[in-house]
C-alpha cells in the first residue's frame, strides 16, 4: 500500500531519529516516523524492576552468533524512545584528543573534525533537553564552554562513598553532567531521586525522546506509526535518487512511504541491515556501499563495574541511576602502562535493584568504567 | 489484535500478576498463587519444574514457595515480546524455552553424573549447595549445555525477581520502594 508522500520519513524514533523529526516538523517539513516497536507513553513506565524490561528487545533479527557476539539487550531499546526511554542520560563528552588519534599517536584514523567544531552543538543539546552540571568544573579538562542551564543534580551517601578512594589515588571527580533536572526546566518537572531511572521516568525530570525532541515532534505535526518495520531504502529506476522506503506495519501488510528524504535511524547494526537489504541492480552490494565496508568495522564501547558492600547504610534507592560523579583523569590514550587508547571515564554509579548483581542488600553500590555514555 | 493483548498485558502489570491458563480459560494469579493452586504448567515438565524449584531455591531461599517454576513457565510460554525475564535483557535467544530446557538438562545430567544417578532435587541442601557454586565457576567437570556461570546467572536473577524484585521483596529488605507509577498490587 502507498502512503501520501512526505518530505521525510525517519526510520527509528529513538535518541537521534527523535531529532530529525523535531528540527524538520519544527522547520515545517511534513514528516513521518517509523518505528519498529510499541508506542511507549511515558505512562506505560511502571516502577517495577520486572515490568520495566518490556521497553527492552525482546529478539531479532540480530544474530548473536560467531566469535564475539554482540550483546546488546541491557542498553538496547525497543519502540518509540528507543533505548533513551530507559538511558541513564550521561552526557559526557568526547576530549579534543579523541579526535586527532592519528596526528597524535600514529594509530588508527584522525576525525575530520575537531572538538571545537563539536562543541557548539554539545552546548546546544544541553539548552535542548537540559542538562544539570559544572560546566567550570569540568574545563580541568576540557576547552571552556557555556555553562549548564541548571546547576548539579544533588549527590547522596551511596555516591559519596567513593570520594575517599577516589582522593587516595590522586583521582579527581566532578559533578556528573546528565539530562535530568536538577530544577524545573522548559515546563517538566525537577528530579525527586527515587531512583527508577533505569526503567524509565514517567515524569520527564529525565531528557527522553517522548519529554524533549519527540514530544516536539509531535507537537509540531510529526506522525509517529509504531509497529512498522522498515526492510529496504527505495530508488529510482536509475538509482539515483532515494524515493522512499518499504516498511511492514502491526498487521505485517507491505507499505510503502514515498519521501523526498529518508533518514536512517535504527541504530548502528540496523542502518546496515536496512541499506543491505537495499541492493538493487544499480547498486549491488546494497546503498552507499561502494566500499564493501557497510555494516563493519562496528565498534562498541566497553563497561566494567565494581560493586562493594558497606556495613552502613548508604542508601543506595535514593538518587539517579546513572551517575553522580565522574572523572577523565587518566583518559589519555596512553595513560595506562603497557596499553593503549582506553579512554575511559570514571562514573560513580548506584544500582536501586533491591538484588543487584552484588547482594540484596542495602549497601551496595558501583563504580562504572566506561568509555562513552551509557 | 495487538491491542487486546496489550490491554491485557498493562491489566496484568497493574494487578501485579500473570495470565495463567486455567481449565482453558485465562486468569490473573501471582506465581505464589498459581503454585499454591497447583495451575497446570504448559510448557516445563514436571520433572523440569522440580528441578527449577530446587535450584531457585538453592539460589535464593524462598523462590520454590514463590513460585519459580509457575512464573518461567509462564513467562517462556507467551510470545518473547511480552516476557519479562531477565533472560530478555541478556541476550538469550528466543524462544527462551529452549534456553530453560537445556539449562535444566544440563544441572540434571551433571547432578546425575556425579551422584550416582540421583537427580538435582534429590540432592542433600550441602550437595545442591556445592554443585551450583561449580556450576557458578565453570568447574563442573564434563558439563554439557549452555554455560554454567551463565547458567548462574539467569537463574539466579529469576529467583530474585519473584523473591525481591516485589514490593513486599522490598519491604522485606527495609529497602523503600518509592514508586513513580506504582504496581497497584505489590508488584
Amino acid at each position: 500500500m502507498a502512503n501520501e508522500k512526505v518530505d521525510a520519513v525517519i526510520v527509528g524514533a529513538g535518541a537521534s531519529g527523535s531529532v530529525f523529526a523535531a528540527v524538520l516538523t519544527q522547520a515545517g517539513k511534513k514528516v513521518v516516523v517509523l518505528e519498529q516497536g510499541p508506542d511507549w507513553q511515558l505512562t506505560d513506565l511502571i516502577s517495577s524492576d520486572i515490568w520495566g524490561r518490556r521497553i527492552k528487545p525482546a529478539s531479532g533479527p540480530f544474530l548473536l552468533e560467531g566469535k564475539n557476539p554482540y550483546g546488546y539487550g541491557y542498553n538496547a531499546g525497543w519502540g518509540v524512545g528507543g533505548a533513551a526511554l530507559h538511558y541513564f542520560a550521561n552526557f559526557p563528552r568526547l576530549l579534543p584528543n579523541d579526535f586527532k588519534i592519528k596526528s597524535e599517536h600514529g594509530r588508527a584514523l584522525d576525525w575530520p573534525i575537531s572538538y571545537s567544531d563539536v562543541a557548539p552543538y554539545y552546548d546546544k543539546v544541553a539548552r535542548d533537553v537540559g542538562v544539570s552540571g559544572d560546566a567550570k568544573a569540568e574545563e580541568i579538562w576540557r576547552p571552556p564552554g557555556e555553562p549548564y542551564p541548571m546547576a548539579p543534580m544533588k549527590t547522596f551517601r551511596n555516591g559519596e562513598v567513593w570520594r575517599k578512594g577516589f582522593e587516595a589515588v590522586g583521582i579527581r571527580l566532578v559533578p556528573a553532567a546528565v539530562g535530568m533536572n536538577s530544577t524545573d526546566y522548559k515546563g517538566r518537572p525537577a528530579c525527586i531521586y527515587d531512583g527508577w531511572c533505569h526503567i524509565g521516568c514517567p515524569i520527564g525530570a529525565l531528557a527522553n525522546p517522548q519529554a524533549t525532541y519527540l514530544g516536539d515532534a509531535r507537537k509540531a505535526g510529526a506522525e509517529v506509526r509504531a509497529r512498522s518495520t522498515v526492510t529496504r531504502v527505495l530508488t529510482n529506476p536509475e538509482g539515483s535518487k532515494v524515493t522512499g522506503v518499504e516498511y511492514y506495519d502491526e498487521k505485517r501488510e507491505r507499505q510503502v512511504q514515498e519521501a523526498s528524504a529518508v533518514v536512517l535511524a535504527a541504530w548502528a547494526a540496523q542502518n546496515p541491515r536496512i541499506m543491505l537489504n537495499s541492493a538493487t541492480d544499480k547498486h549491488a552490494k546494497g546503498l552507499a556501499n561502494g566500499s564493501g565496508l557497510l555494516g563493519k568495522y562496528l565498534m562498541a564501547h566497553f563497561a566494567s563495574g565494581t560493586w562493594a558492600l558497606f556495613d552502613e547504610d548508604i542508601q543506595n534507592y535514593l538518587g539517579t541511576t546513572g551517575v553522580q560523579f565522574m572523572s577523565y583523569d587518566r583518559y589519555d590514550k596512553t595513560s595506562h602502562k603497557d596499553a593503549f587508547g582506553i579512554p575511559s571515564s570514571r562514573r560513580v554509579m548506584r544500582s536501586r535493584r533491591a538484588t543487584s548483581p552484588a547482594s540484596p542488600t542495602r549497601g551496595s553500590t558501583c563504580l562504572g568504567l566506561s568509555s562513552r555514555r551509557s | 489484535m495487538y491491542e487486546i493483548q496489550r490491554r491485557a498485558l498493562l491489566k496484568g502489570a497493574a494487578a501485579g500478576a500473570l495470565a495463567f491458563s486455567v481449565d482453558g480459560a485465562d486468569v490473573l494469579l501471582t506465581p505464589r498463587s498459581a503454585r499454591a493452586q497447583g495451575v497446570p504448567l504448559r510448557t516445563l515438565s514436571a520433572a523440569q519444574a522440580e528441578t527449577l524449584d530446587a535450584v531457585g531455591e538453592t539460589l535464593v531461599p524462598g523462590a520454590r514457595q514463590a513460585g519459580i517454576s509457575h512464573f518461567v513457565d509462564q513467562q517462556i510460554s507467551i510470545p518473547a515480546e511480552e516476557a519479562l525475564l531477565e533472560a530478555r535483557i541478556l541476550n538469550v535467544r528466543p524462544p527462551y524455552a529452549n534456553f530453560y530446557r537445556a539449562a535444566l538438562v544440563a544441572l540434571n545430567g551433571a547432578s546425575e553424573r556425579l551422584n550416582g544417578g540421583r537427580a538435582f532435587a534429590q540432592l542433600s541442601e550441602t550437595e545442591q549447595h556445592g554443585l551450583v557454586d561449580n556450576m557458578r565457576q565453570n568447574k563442573v567437570e564434563g558439563w554439557q549445555g549452555p554455560a554454567g556461570p551463565f547458567v548462574y546467572l539467569v537463574l539466579r536473577s529469576d529467583a530474585v525477581d519473584v523473591v525481591y524484585a516485589t514490593m513486599d521483596g522490598y519491604a522485606g529488605l527495609g529497602i523503600p520502594y518509592m514508586a513513580h507509577i506504582a504496581p497497584t498490587k505489590r508488584w
